[in-house]
């Protein structure tokens, strides 16, 4: 069945107006994402951007049809734990997924996702990676790639300035801690979201960690109609590169034998404008490094 | 049948927690509370306690788990110490504003810096405005006794609130007491099964949990809060009253009153201390003075009229803190009592003491002379704010 | 807006926001050019677009007017026009 059609046939989870931007891929992905897991799921949403356009919804209202809750920013894995515990003492299937920004998830949280890694503990993680905290206002966090304009990361008015320090090679980290399953993720590519949410559901003796690469199109300065192109460049240039790890096995979705040069993916970034000849540099050979060691773990 | 042991504080704490039949435990090891979370899981791995057990990466993770748990409609349990306790403030206050009734055991240590390890009620006390229910017990039966109370008082429909039974870290926790143990029928009965109407994370009934809320609805939630802390100061007697018919032992409830009926002056205390306090009490009735202990178990909710019934009339009375209040340069269970006695028509000197911080010993001789001066200050008038007296090993 | 009493702050049945009175433009597909290939659904950010029987339609209600579907479309199929004109 093509993805469309699948995608098509099943429930809207999340209430169809959420003040998310315009064209914004986080709710895109969020919406694919719940249509896949559907109601049988609990899901978790930290404090961030999906919180703050209305998911776990006002007052006295929610924003979704499955039980949706906000954890603490620093606490989303460790609550999931304790509910997955609840519903496996009671033998039924119950998804308990997190749906985290990086900065819930690379910073403050990652303390108590790495402790629900080591112990096994069945929830599917998945990080939507905007690459900063956005929601207060486009901040740096662990996973903000170097040379990006943020709010505390600015650029001087002689052009001078971005983060200093490359972002954490986070699906790498979580794939070292030797669970089940870890991929990641693209909003450009569908299929390849929606068959690895799948196999996520499939998972049952331990945690299971989903990362998506989301250009955020306000905080990164992206035209909104251009989102799923900058997104599919992130791939193309190797920036993103997609990959599953499935039981200690490394496998590369998208070989990307003819990577496009990384200034594609720049260009289309203001976040990036300011940068000069070697900080693009910089960044190719950081691309290059990291693509050259996870081919080296796929063979 | 019931059987007699001998039992530390944390074995019986472990003991009381596991007869609660929770469905997940949450364990962090600190001292003085380590063996408490040792004894857990044996009991688990043995197959004494049929829970999950979860041994979390920190304190903040331990209250986490345990949260999220009751959310989904498990009765839970964890416990911790100090510098656990200040690392889970985060997840703890929520756990009292979600309405969850977690029981947590706090083994009472004193807080860093300085460096330190042994027993002080500092920790717990510094966050009595966190929302839960605290009790404060004396002896080891108490606290075995109390961790199952605490399921029955946190579960009521009228209360719904999470609870701390506080115990003094080294005195209680690694030191051996007479014990009975009750048989785990006689527990069931007592104690039914939880199933929480008021919130649950369930795909079978779906709710969202904490939407985003305007401060008018933020309110209401709060008064509603505090209502409840107001029918435990009820739920407690009343379950003290049952737990009394059906095992044989009180535990008196919100206070407990040691020869005070026709004393004119009065001693308050917290926790263990009380044991050395009761002799002090003694010595100095046999040399001829009225006075009496008045041992307060409830912090939260703060039993303001039963304290101002039980204090009215005296001509002095004194508060054995062994915390500090910073900011008033008293202890905290001063401050408590001083707001109660307000509405009385006549001031009272009321004096502030403070020791036994950091596992300082709090000996009988301390107390004596926290009785001479209460003595010495009947039917005087307190023109200032009263000094607080120091009670260190010189005597205080 | 639900009228019932809560003790802890939950919430019950789902909240939206009128996100259609947000768009300056506005998407049409025209039928003719349209291939039924279905990427524009797939990449929707409000899954406005959606397909019955053998075609695809778009249901203006909750669309921001991004423009993803125009930009991504193989064939054109999809212009956006000014809201109001």
């Amino acid at each position: 069945m093509k993805v469309a059609d699948y995608l098509n046939q099943c429930e809207e989870i999340i209430s169809p107006g959420i003040s998310a931007c315009v064209g914004c891929n986080v709710e895109l992905t969020l919406r694919t994402i719940m249509r896949v897991l559907g109601k049988n799921t609990i899901f978790a949403v930290p404090p961030g951007c999906m919180g703050g356009v209305g998911v776990v919804g006002w007052n006295k209202q929610s924003g979704a049809k499955a039980p949706v809750f906000f954890p603490l920013l620093d606490n989303t894995a460790s609550m999931l734990s304790g509910i997955k515990a609840h519903y496996l003492r009671e033998g039924r299937e119950v998804n308990v997924v997190a749906f985290a920004g990086d900065g819930a998830t690379v910073d403050a949280g990652f303390q108590c996702l790495s402790g629900a890694a080591e112990r096994g503990d069945n929830i599917i993680y998945i990080c939507y990676d905007n690459e900063g905290y956005m929601n207060t206002g486009y901040q740096r966090s662990g996973s903000t790639s170097k040379g990006s304009w943020t709010s505390t990361t600015p650029v001087s008015t002689t052009g001078k300035g971005g983060k200093k320090q490359h972002k954490k090679n986070f699906p790498m980290l979580m794939a070292m801690h030797d669970i089940p399953y870890v991929a990641t993720i693209s909003p450009a590519y569908i299929d390849d979201m929606v068959k690895k949410v799948q196999h996520a559901m499939t998972v049952k003796d331990g945690l299971a960690y989903l990362h998506i690469l989301n250009p955020c199109l306000t905080g990164w300065g992206v035209d909104p109609k251009r989102s799923i192109e900058v997104s599919r460049l992130s791939v193309q240039t190797r920036y993103f590169p997609l990959f599953e790890v499935i039981n200690g096995e490394y496998r590369l979705n998208r070989e990307i034998k003819k990577p496009k040069p990384l200034e594609e993916f720049l260009k289309l970034n203001k976040k990036f404008s300011h940068l000069n000849e070697e900080e693009i540099a910089d960044l190719q050979a950081n691309v290059d490094r990291n693509w050259g060691r996870l081919v080296a773990l796929c063979s | 049948m019931s059987m007699v042991d001998v039992l530390n504080g944390n074995q019986a704490a472990a003991k009381g927690a596991a007869l609660s039949r929770p469905d997940v435990v949450a364990a962090y090891p600190i001292t003085p509370q380590t063996p408490l979370v040792e004894y857990l899981t044996q009991f688990v791995a043995n197959g004494e306690l049929e829970a999950f057990m979860s041994e979390v990466e920190s304190e903040h993770s331990a209250m986490s788990v345990v949260t999220g748990a009751s959310l989904a409609g498990s009765r839970t349990f964890t416990a911790t110490s100090s510098q656990g306790l200040a690392l889970m403030y985060e997840p703890y206050f929520r756990a009292s504003t979600l309405r969850l009734p977690v029981v947590m055991a706090i083994v009472n240590r004193e807080m860093i810096s300085p460096q330190t390890v042994w027993g002080g009620p500092q920790d717990s006390m510094t966050l009595r405005d966190a929302g839960w229910i605290q009790i404060y017990v004396e002896d080891n039966q108490e606290i075995l006794d109390m961790i199952i109370q605490a399921y029955k008082i946190g579960e009521d429909s009228r209360v719904l609130l999470p609870v701390n039974i506080c115990y003094d870290g080294f005195y209680l926790s690694h030191l051996t007491e007479r014990v009975e143990i009750p048989d785990q029928n006689s527990v069931d009965k007592f104690l039914p099964d939880y199933t929480p109407t008021h919130i649950k994370l369930d795909p079978k009934i779906p709710m969202a949990v904490d939407p985003l809320t305007t401060g008018d609805l933020l309110m209401e939630y709060r008064e509603k809060h505090m209502v409840a802390q107001q029918n435990a100061l009820k739920v407690i007697q009343e379950v003290n009253e049952d737990f009394n018919k059906v095992f044989g032992r009180n535990h008196h409830g919100l206070l407990e009153k040691y020869r005070c009926d026709d004393a004119d002056v009065i001693l308050i205390s917290l926790g263990s201390m009380t044991g050395a306090a009761r002799e002090a009490v003694d010595y100095h009735r046999e040399k001829g003075l009225a006075v009496g202990l008045l041992k307060i178990r409830s912090l939260r909710p703060f039993p303001q009229e039963e304290v101002s019934e039980v204090l009215a009339g005296r001509q002095a009375i004194g508060v054995v803190d062994r915390n500090v209040s910073f900011g008033w340069n008293t202890g905290i269970l001063y401050q408590e009592i001083r707001s109660a006695l307000y509405e009385k028509e006549k001031p009272v000197p009321i004096l502030p003491f403070i020791g036994g911080l950091g596992g300082e010993d709090l000996r009988i001789e301390a107390f004596i002379s926290c009785i001479d001066r209460l003595k010495e200050a009947r039917g005087t008038q307190q023109k200032n704010y009263p000094r607080t007296c120091w009670l260190n090993k010189k005597g205080g | 807006m639900s009228e019932k009493e809560y003790i802890v702050p939950i919430g019950e049945g789902v909240y939206e926001i009128n996100t259609g009175d947000w768009r300056t433009h506005r998407p049409v597909l025209d039928q003719d050019k349209c291939i039924k290939c279905g990427i524009c659904l797939t990449y929707c950010p409000v899954f406005s677009i959606y397909k019955e029987g053998e075609e695809y339609r778009i249901d203006l209600s909750y669309c921001k007017g991004c423009g993803v579907c125009m930009h991504e479309c193989p064939k054109d199929a999809i212009r956006m026009i000014e809201e109001g004109r």
